[in-house]
């Protein structure tokens, strides 16, 4: 019990942190995004007239006042979820714009990393079960190759191949131009198709490092001394692999999971640019370039809440799957 | 038929890129229903391969590359997984080396109990077989983190008689564990064997348990077997020179005279091939033909033994040709160099060391002697600067109080204290050679240069018994044995010309044919460069051969102090006498 409330501890001092560094951080930066604006506005030749900076910065709502009276005021924001109005996509709101990328990316990474992580789990273990086996050769040698190839380049390969040459699914988006986003079939069977060649690309290099981490773990836990002596115990093959194989090898593996899973918005951004994917990861490239400073703020925080949440239900579950961890926590 | 028969067993490692090595060569010997054997034999001497050989748990690289094992009828070597697996456990089955890894982390003691019972469909009381090594019911619900070493080593022992097996083999089973605890697991052990009647193979370097616990002995060496002889047998007449020399590692601590053999040198590098006798590089009684001659397993004595000359004359006298003679005299009355003074250290609380006083004297030796967790080495971390006591005082000379050292201060004292670490394999950086591990010391403390340090290291090299220097200054420690890493890791200590050395049990982890060898070297330094030397140990013999004076400490407490043999020899305090008593004692097995 100690360790978790410790964990949960941790995690809200954590994010008090995060959130603050989110708050002080693009104070600090040089630059004036109402300036910015305006000479984008005019092109660049024109002088920027100090009148029309302020009334943009009032229909943006820039902060004003001294930075504890901004702190408190951010601090309540972020409470209400309210985090401004993009300039980008102005005049929508940030967490209005949040909320319409959100499930794009949510469904495409986090179903494939789900599946990536499991295949990449059960892949590995099988290799390291049946080790200098031709099984173990072909999944160690393959996947090592594979994971030499750039993402990028994978991705443009499949485009290539099957959406331009076979034409068998749509090059880039999230939906067609046919279909409306709602709850209809014809939108449903839409986004799927647009979906598969990006799910696809993320599901051949998803498991490699899953696959290597646990066959090198479970190589390793099958050498100790406690998986000899299953050996020696004459249990059956199978369960000394799973129960003193597989079982403490695992362990690793479900923090790396865990903190992958908070990782997700921001290893987006590679994928969803590639195949034009209307999810948070083009959103926030969009943000950077455009100095959209609310709405990247919001994809900042979100981000680093997402690793935070990851990391406390890792902590928590490796409290469950390891015994050793809460006694020296406690102790 | 015997229950276990190994004929002609040889085992190969052929590493991908390597040499092939046979660690076990042409071994054959044979284990009756309910006997006890002990196989003796230092490391890398074969004796845990050919324990995996006959468990059939040889993983590559290595494999079975002549010969055969048979158990209760059954061919090990050549028999299929599933034809051993109702043979595994039910009659055969293991206690591992120290066992500290041998249990499943995640998973219950009860788990572990059952998964056994399970695999065979058999059931049992596992509360019940806790019980006959001594252990509560409730260790069932516990996970190995949280049991002592010496518990997890009882439920190993517990979960290998689980379904009654007709045989153990025994790998080491103790290494590693407080003598007081070993010697009790020991005891129960050989209790349980005469009471339930299994047959045992009780493989280990420690001649002395060995003697004390087996009917018969075997001897490996270098993949071999050398000697094979009943123990008490072996006790009155050990036949081959190895055996003569192990055995003459041992001494009766009480003895008022008191010396130790040793046999120096290495095994021979077993990836080329042998011609002659494989123990004549080392052995101090060989003849020429030692050298061209391979000798053959004979029968001698009331066993057998593969040596030339006892084939030859029937009897060898190789005793006594290398040994350290501990010579104590009353050690003159001079200053300490450093005064421990009622000194205490708390931790969170709670006290790691309470009220200790001591003072290190030049050219003299204190022993600290305790088992782990009775405060030793926090007193060698107060005696080095690293702790500063809770209460009372460390003083080294010229008044200097070492609790209050801080920054360059420090610094400049611990120049003056210097550390021989026990594991030889850890003290040293596994990527740097001899040379500049040496000359990190000498360029720091002394402000020597570069190529001054290199002739100075060279010199120290020559003066721990590494000679000539030249061939081990640009070694790495991999290609050095632990007795030569031990020598460098005391040349490192020596190299900033301290006034103090801490050695923290610096043999323990070392062969035991080598063992009084660093002790003999220890000893010279110590008279020669009067040092002041604090030697932490758990083992009185070597406390006795070494140490002018004896503290004997139990739970932060000194429980005994005074001159080594005095104490030795009139033990007060009943923690003392069970130290003592832990001791095998091959010599008066009744």
């Amino acid at each position: 019990m100690r360790y978790f409330l410790r964990r949960a501890g941790f995690f809200l001092a954590t994010l008090w942190a995060a959130i603050t560094l989110n708050f002080l951080i693009p104070r600090l930066q040089p630059g004036d995004p109402a300036e910015a604006i305006v000479s984008r506005l005019g092109g660049q030749s024109q002088a920027i007239d100090p009148a029309q900076v302020e009334s943009i910065r009032k229909m943006l709502g820039t902060p004003d006042g001294n930075l504890l009276t901004q702190y408190g005021d951010y601090l309540a924001a972020v409470a209400r979820g309210d985090f401004g109005i993009s300039y980008t996509y102005f005049p929508y709101s940030v967490t209005h714009m949040i909320g319409q990328g959100l499930p794009w990316t949510l469904i495409l990474v986090g179903v494939t990393q789900v599946v990536s992580f499991v295949a990449g789990t059960l892949l590995g273990a099988w290799a390291a079960y049946r080790r200098n086996s031709r099984v173990d050769s072909v999944i160690t040698l393959g996947s090592t190759f594979v994971g030499t190839l750039p993402f990028f380049w994978l991705a443009l390969v499949l485009i290539y191949v099957f959406a331009i040459t076979l034409n068998w699914f749509p090059t880039g988006g999230g939906y067609g131009g046919g279909s409306d986003p709602g709850w209809n079939w014809l939108f449903f069977s839409d986004a799927f198709q647009h979906s598969i060649l990006p799910a696809v690309s993320l599901l051949i290099v998803g498991p490699i490092g899953w696959i290597i981490g646990m066959r090198n773990n479970m190589v390793q836990t099958l050498g100790e001394d406690y998986a000899r002596l299953a050996r020696a115990k004459g249990l059956p093959r199978r369960r000394v692999a799973l129960t003193y194989g597989a079982r403490i090898a695992v362990l690793p593996n479900v923090t790396g999971f865990a903190i992958a899973l908070g990782g997700i918005l921001g290893g987006t951004v590679l994928v969803e640019s590639i195949f034009n994917y209307p999810g948070l990861g083009r959103m926030m490239l969009e943000a950077v370039s455009n100095r959209d400073y609310p709405l990247m703020q919001a994809l900042f925080l979100f981000i680093t809440v997402g690793v935070l949440i990851a990391n406390l239900l890792a902590d928590l579950l490796y409290g469950v799957l390891d015994p050793r961890v809460r006694r020296e926590e406690a102790g | 038929m015997a229950l276990l028969e190994v004929d002609d067993l040889s085992v190969t490692y052929s590493p991908r890129d390597g040499t092939p090595v046979r660690a076990v060569d042409g071994v054959s010997f044979e284990i009756a229903d309910g006997e006890f054997v002990g196989l003796l034999g230092e490391s890398g001497s074969g004796k845990s391969t050919l324990g995996n050989a006959i468990l059939r748990l040889l993983d590559k690289p290595a494999a079975v590359s002549g010969g055969s094992v048979r158990f209760d009828g059954v061919a090990v070597t050549s028999a299929s997984e599933e034809e051993i697996r109702p043979l595994r456990w039910a009659k055969i089955s293991t206690v591992f080396q120290s066992s500290m890894n041998s249990l499943n982390p995640v998973i219950t003691i009860g788990a572990q109990f059952a998964d056994t019972f399970a695999a065979h469909g058999r059931e049992g009381d596992p509360a019940t077989l806790l019980d006959l090594v001594s252990l509560d019911a409730d260790v069932l619900r516990r996970y190995p983190h949280e049991l002592s070493g010496g518990m997890k080593q009882r439920v190993a022992l517990a979960l290998a008689l689980a379904l009654e097996p007709k045989f153990v083999l025994l790998d080491e089973p103790t290494t590693g564990l407080d003598v007081v605890v070993q010697h009790n697991i020991l005891q129960r052990l050989r209790e349980l064997q005469s009471q339930l009647g299994f047959a045992v193979l009780f493989i280990s370097h420690d001649l002395g348990t060995v003697m004390e616990m087996a009917d018969r002995v075997m001897v490996m060496y270098a993949g071999e077997l050398v000697e094979d002889q009943p123990a008490r047998a072996m006790m009155s007449a050990q036949l081959h020179p190895y055996t003569q020399g192990l055995l003459g590692s041992y001494a009766d601590p009480r003895a008022t005279e008191i010396s130790v053999d040793y046999i120096p040198g290495r095994p021979p590098d077993l990836s080329r091939p042998q011609v002659g006798c494989r123990f004549a590089a080392r052995c101090p009684v060989a003849i020429d033909d030692c050298s061209t001659q391979h000798p053959q397993l004979l029968p001698a004595g009331a066993g057998t033994a593969r040596c030339l000359l006892v084939e030859r004359a029937g009897l060898v006298d190789a005793r006594r040709a290398r040994s350290f003679v501990a010579v104590r005299a009353e050690a003159p009355a001079v200053d300490p160099v450093l005064t421990v003074t009622d000194a205490a250290k708390e931790y969170r609380g709670k006290r790691a060391v309470d009220g200790v006083s001591f003072e290190l004297r030049p050219g003299q030796v204190t022993a600290l002697v305790g088992q782990s967790g009775s405060g030793k080495t926090t007193i060698a971390r107060l005696v080095t600067g690293v702790e500063r006591p809770t209460s009372g005082s460390v003083t080294f000379t010229g008044g200097v109080d070492v609790g209050s050292l801080r920054g360059r201060k420090l610094r400049a004292y611990r120049r003056h204290t210097q550390l021989v670490f026990q594991d030889p394999f850890a003290a040293l950086n596994p990527t740097r050679t001899p040379a500049y591990a040496l000359s990190r010391p000498l360029q720091n403390h002394l402000g020597l240069s570069k190529a001054q340090a290199r002739t100075r290291a060279g010199e120290l090299l020559e003066t721990v018994g590494l000679h000539p220097a030249s061939q081990y200054l640009d070694k790495l420690p991999h290609q050095l044995s632990g007795g030569q890493r031990q020598r460098v890791v005391i040349a490192r200590a020596l190299a900033p010309e301290p006034r103090i050395l801490v050695a923290d049990e610096p043999i323990s982890m070392l062969d035991v044919s080598i063992r009084a060898e660093i002790l003999e070297l220890l000893d010279n330094l110590v008279r020669t460069r009067q040092l002041g030397m604090l030697y932490i140990t758990h083992d009185l013999l070597s406390a006795r051969l070494l140490a002018d004076e004896v503290l004997v400490l139990n739970e932060g407490q000194v429980v005994e102090r005074g001159r080594t043999l005095q104490v030795i020899q009139n033990a007060q305090a009943t923690y003392t006498q069970e130290l003592l008593d832990a001791i095998p004692n091959p010599v008066t097995r009744s």
